[in-house]
């Protein structure tokens, strides 16, 4: 019983570290990630601790790092992952990579300062190219009709001379560029301020521009604004300004147009080859950083970590040493202390780091070794509570119930087959599926429980091949043991009608009398009181089930019991818990197997076969009728033995609820007494020196014997004071708990049934109503109307059976494993322990 | 009625308001950030609050400016998220809430230009849930007809300014009061929009928006001494809406000076209490201290009904205390200034 049946064993240590050694010993440590440490400045706040700014300044790299990556994204260049796992750097490294980062960065916000306005001045020479493409066509097409309109629209004087249209440019005007979603807006506040004496001509421009800051693609339009006069010209700037109106200079004949363009195109020329040379470069800066962003991100992390847990140490009277204190399982003692000695060695420190075990009345974390396979049984335990230190486990366990108890609820030979082999699929593929990253929660359930998927869908083709049931329908493999014979009620009186419901009695003589050697007869199959017959079947089973493993979970107290030292559970609430549930429904398991080997078809009138619920409900009413004979007794001297047991279950009540609280209030009162001398040798906690090697021992007592003894914790002392009260409440609850939940309890188990029954007629169901219409098509049409119906009927197998019932039956047993199972045994109120390790770190960062 | 279908539209969001009320820093919070030595240490105790990496990205050092910044954004990204899955009626009540900040941006911008500064650097200084398409081109209204016909006119604001068009030009005093008019209407007719969307939210908004306006009359009152303000106008500044009216504000409007206010507020139990514990000497708390205060107070029993509206009203004016609060505590940091630094006001 390797170490998942209980915890692992825990000791609180103690750790002198140099200082100048501290860092790279934390550092091994990390790497190890096998001990958790503790805060030992919880008053402290987190910017007033020693090495703030050795954090702050990991803060600032990672910073810098994440600028980084955000350009690199940008640029969509793939960053290097070679999945290598870096040591943390030396303290002094630490200066190289924050001049590197800072080289970089700088680098980077120049080339982008530089890059951002050659393009600033790119967008502007563009939107300049398209108002004098656009003002072009205003002008050219509408030379006469613009000003015409405007002189109208202006309210010109009519009365003038026709000879005033021969200078129409009298009219100012303005060109500039503005997002295309401002226009109508612009358009309306125009009107209004100018009280409609401006004239706007507006075009969109076809091709997106790049807008510089933000890199976005927007949408622009190209306008022009007719307006008459100083005032209304000023105004029309302040409105294109709040509107975030680029404007541009515009010649007003066509000549000097034509020249400006030319000489915008030569400069966007320019401007091109200069970008290009822009984009090269920050590509070139870009693609080197990609290559070791990761591995920077690994050490600028692990860095920060370091210093982290460096601020949860204290620092020694003579600030030579830093005193840490951590919890860790002693079986890796030994590699703690050869990651000790690494660190201290890489440090080049002459004094070693010293491991101390405490003795403490704390209670220790709790932590379970788990591999790949395990974690996920462990993880359904760790859901329901964490295990107390040293507590039973009940995971190892539940590496079989669960798919069991999964499969008695889930027994379908096919079903099982398509889980087991999705299962597989998962296990077989696990180095490729688990580099993929992000695939969604959904996936990650599944596939972090696909060892739990594969079990279940083994475990349901083992009970789907009992039950004798492959997608509803059976194997006759084995050959039935009935035959047809004249009896044999398969056809109606004029033997061509079949009928539709044949009930199968074992009387007849089509029963052969030898049994079909493993599972159900298939000849059920047909049979209408199939149900009537697995329903007996199957409802038996599970109270058998269910008692034999909530007896197991009572008997799993007594290693409790026994490894606490707690001779008084023992006797006080593991004897009467199992005599009571014993006397009851192990009497009840009991009967049923009677039932089964005692009675049979041919031999004893099994009509007459005694009913186990009216003999249960009988038992506790004492009755014993002599009508109608399926109320008969089982067995002779039964009405006595029924009798004794059912007063010895009630005795148990007083003993379950009173003999505990009363023999703890003896105790009390004893101690109590005897209390006045024992008081004066409260135990100061010890400090062992568990480190044997024989080079450090000299050192190691040198730095022990300035042993503080404040800098060792000590923790409350457990002695509260004997309330009779709230120990008797207790009592109550816990005996008020068990003798009601072993009723409940073992009813609850019905549930096997019932979803075992519930799968079955659900896939029988799908079957008939679907699968069926396919099968009764004849000719070609049928072909294709089979292919349809499959197709309807794999989709609700594999969603309403698969999933739906796989779901509820996969919760069904959770539940039965944390409540009824877990309830005689389990008290879960530990907590789990969190090592500090790189690697969660690194995960946990990734995760964000 | 109103609880059985009200989580139908706003369960998704009044669940959201109150987790992020969950992150509205406690009292604890507090004492470890007035502890700061430098902008430093505020962003690293942040880090552990709900705020969590908001600063993150930022070089050192640090500016005051850029927190204040940094803080607006997370409130007004949360405010976002909200109005945008908000759907009738709860979108017109979130709007309005915005309708105050957009008066503070127009009276911001109106008195910039007023003093020649550059529309671009005022536009920095605007509140971004308040921000509006037309706002940006304010300064071309130099009177206040022609900033309601020009820039208003299509904003929400406009029937609120119908009042204030007869003012002649745009000088100090006469934006004071296009402020203050603009706030009364917006307050009354917020009072009553949640008038008639009844129940609870009824219950909460009324109680808020009353003290809202009880604020402005004292203040505006308390403000209006010494100045050119002539009673009947004044007056007329007063929201009509709140507990005073109308009693106490027409004793408001023939007060003289601040005795006589504090004689008014002397029938309220409520302003009483606030009055008397408020004080210019050091050790004491400002007027304004204690109104916030008790908004304080107000907001947090806001969150004590469940299905109504106000939880958000109330969730935007915790948050913005709390803004203050942050920035109050760091521009004492950053100035050294650390004697005052304790008079911020605490939520919870």
């Amino acid at each position: 019983m390797g170490s998942l049946f209980r915890s692992e064993e825990m000791s609180l240590c103690q750790l002198f570290l140099q200082s100048e050694a501290a860092y790279a010993c934390v550092s091994e440590l990390g790497e190890l990630g096998v001990v958790q440490f503790r805060d030992l400045n919880p008053d402290v706040n987190a910017f007033q601790r020693k090495f703030v700014n050795e954090v702050r300044r990991c803060a600032e790299m990672e910073r810098k790092l994440r600028f980084l990556e955000k350009e690199i994204k940008k640029d969509e260049i793939p960053t290097l992952d070679a999945g290598d796992n870096p040591d943390a750097p030396a303290p002094r490294e630490m200066i190289d990579l924050e001049a590197t980062f800072e080289k970089l960065e700088n680098e980077m916000k120049e080339v982008n300062a530089n890059a951002e306005a050659l393009k600033r001045n790119f967008l502007e020479l563009t939107e300049l190219k398209h108002i004098l493409r656009k003002t072009q066509n205003f002008f050219e097409e509408e030379e006469h009709s613009i000003v015409d309109d405007a002189q109208h629209a202006l309210g010109v004087d009519d009365s003038r001379p026709i000879a005033s249209q021969a200078q129409p440019l009298q009219l100012g005007f303005v060109a500039g560029v503005i997002l295309r979603e401002r226009i109508p807006a612009f358009e309306r506040m125009l009107w209004r301020v100018c009280r409609g004496n401006v004239f706007l001509k507006q075009a969109e421009i076809e091709s997106p521009l790049e807008d510089p800051v933000t890199g976005d693609q927007v949408n622009k339009s190209v306008f022009i604004i007719f307006f008459q006069g100083d005032q209304l010209k000023s105004r029309v700037k302040k409105i294109c300004e709040g509107f975030r109106a680029t404007l541009y200079p515009c010649p007003e004949t066509p000549a000097e147009r034509r020249e400006m363009a030319i000489g915008v195109m030569t400069r966007i020329e320019d401007l091109n080859t200069v970008l290009g040379q822009t984009q090269d470069h920050r590509h070139r800066v870009l693609v080197a950083a990609a290559k070791n962003i990761t591995v920077w991100f690994i050490k600028v992390r692990k860095i920060k970590a370091i210093y982290h847990t460096l601020n949860l140490f204290n620092l020694d009277v003579t600030s030579k040493c830093l005193i840490a204190e951590c919890w860790a399982p002693v079986v890796e003692l030994d590699k703690i202390q050869l990651g000790l000695r690494r660190g201290t060695e890489r440090s080049g420190s002459s004094v070693p780091s010293v491991l101390n075990r405490m003795e403490t009345s704390e209670e220790p974390p709790t932590y379970f070794k788990t591999n790949k396979f395990t974690s996920a049984f462990q993880a359904i335990i760790n859901a329901y509570g964490m295990a107390n230190y040293r507590e039973v486990n009940p995971a190892p366990y539940a590496i079989i119930t669960f798919p069991f108890l999964f499969s008695v609820m889930f027994g379908d030979a096919g079903h099982g087959l398509i889980m087991f082999l999705f299962g597989l699929w998962m296990v077989v593929r696990e180095k490729q599926l688990l580099t993929v990253k992000d695939a969604g929660e959904i996936w990650d359930t599944f596939f972090g429980g696909r060892y739990i998927i594969l079990l279940m869908g083994l475990f349901s083709i083992y009970s789907g091949l009992l039950y004798n049931d492959a997608f509803s329908k059976s194997f006759n493999i084995f050959g039935s043991s009935w035959r047809v014979t004249d009896d044999f009620p398969i056809y109606g009186p004029n033997k061509s009608t079949i009928i539709s419901h044949i009930q199968l009695s074992p009387n007849s003589t089509a029963f052969q009398g030898d049994v079909y050697p493993f599972g159900l007869d298939p000849v059920w199959q047909l049979s209408g009181n199939k149900i009537a017959y697995t329903n007996s079947y199957k409802m038996k089973l599970s109270i058998i089930l269910g008692v034999s493993q909530m007896l197991f979970g009572v008997i799993l107290s007594t290693f409790n019991h026994r490894y606490f030292k707690n001779t008084l559970n023992l006797f006080c609430e593991f004897l009467p818990q199992v005599l009571f549930l014993l006397c009851m429904f192990g009497y009840l398991v009991m009967l049923v197997f009677y039932k089964w080997i005692y009675f049979s078809a041919i031999e004893r009138n099994s009509n007459c076969a005694p009913s186990l619920l009216i003999g249960l409900i009988n038992m506790f009413l004492f009755t014993y009728p002599k009508a109608p004979c399926s109320s008969h007794t089982f067995y002779p001297g039964q009405q006595a033995v029924q009798t004794l047991l059912v007063v010895m279950a009630v005795l148990c009540l007083p003993w379950m609820l009173l003999v505990k609280p009363f023999i703890l209030r003896w105790q009390a009162q004893r101690k109590i007494g005897g209390s006045m001398h024992h008081r004066s040798t409260r135990q100061v906690p010890k400090v062992t020196n568990i480190n044997g090697d024989a080079d450090d021992s000299g050192a190691a007592e040198e730095v022990i014997h300035h042993d503080d003894v404040d800098i060792i914790h000590i923790h409350k002392e457990k002695e509260e004071e004997f309330q009779f009260g709230e120990v008797m409440i207790h009592s109550a609850i816990h005996t008020i708990e068990y003798c009601l939940g072993t009723i409940s309890h073992t009813a609850s188990y019905l549930r096997l049934w019932a979803l075992s029954l519930a799968h079955a007629q659900l896939s029988e169901v799908l079957w008939t109503m679907l699968f069926r219409i396919g099968l009764s098509m004849n000719g070609y049409h049928g072909s294709i109307i089979i292919a349809g119906v499959f197709f309807a009927w794999a989709c609700c197998t594999i969603g309403i059976l698969l999933l739906m019932e796989g779901l509820s039956a996969f919760l069904h047993t959770l539940r039965l494993h944390w409540v009824e199972f877990q309830s005689k045994f389990y008290t879960g109120a530990g907590y789990a322990f969190q090592a500090f390790s790189f690697a969660q770190i690194m995960e946990f960062k990734t995760d964000d | 009625m109103e609880s059985l279908t009200f989580n139908i539209d706003n369960g998704y969001l009044e669940g959201l308001v109150r987790g992020f009320k969950c992150g509205i820093l406690k009292r604890d919070d507090y004492t470890n950030l007035v502890q700061c030595e430098t902008l430093e240490d505020l962003k690293l105790h942040l880090q552990s609050t709900d705020y969590s990496n908001f600063l993150a990205n930022e070089p050192s050092p640090l500016q005051v400016s850029t927190i204040d910044d940094k803080l607006k954004e997370k409130m007004v990204i949360e405010f976002q998220h909200m109005r945008n899955h908000a759907v009738e009626p709860l979108s017109t009540f979130l709007d309005y809430i915005t309708y105050s900040y957009m008066i503070d941006n127009i009276i911001l911008l109106i008195t910039g230009t007023l003093h020649q500064r550059s529309i671009s650097e005022l536009i920095t200084k605007c509140h971004p849930l308040g921000s509006f398409e037309q706002m940006e081109a304010i300064h071309v209204a130099s009177t206040p007809a022609e900033l309601y016909n020009a820039v208003l006119v299509d904003t929400p604001l406009a029937p609120y300014f119908i009042d204030c068009i007869s003012e002649q030009d745009l000088d100090e005093m006469n934006i004071e009061i296009i402020r203050n008019t603009l706030y009364k209407a917006y307050i009354e007719d917020f009072y009553k929009f949640c008038e008639e969307t009844g129940g609870a939210t009824a219950d909460v908004m009324c109680e808020a928006l009353s003290f809202e306006a009880d604020r402005r009359a004292f203040i505006i009152t308390i403000n209006s001494f010494g100045t050119e303000l002539t009673k009947d106008d004044r007056a007329k500044l007063y929201p009509r809406c709140g507990r005073l009216h109308p009693d106490g504000l027409a004793a408001l409007a023939r007060a003289d000076d601040y005795e006589q206010v504090r004689a008014v507020s002397e029938y309220y139990a409520e302003y009483k209490l606030l009055f008397e514990g408020s004080g210019t000497n050091p050790g004491e708390k400002t007027l304004e201290d204690k109104f916030f205060e008790y908004e304080v107070k107000l907001m947090v029993n806001g969150f004590m009904q469940q299905f109504h509206y106000g939880v958000f009203y109330a969730y935007v004016k915790l948050k913005e205390q709390e803004c203050r609060n942050i920035i109050w505590i760091a521009e004492c940091v950053a100035q050294q200034h650390r004697t005052k630094i304790d008079s911020y006001i605490p939520i919870f």
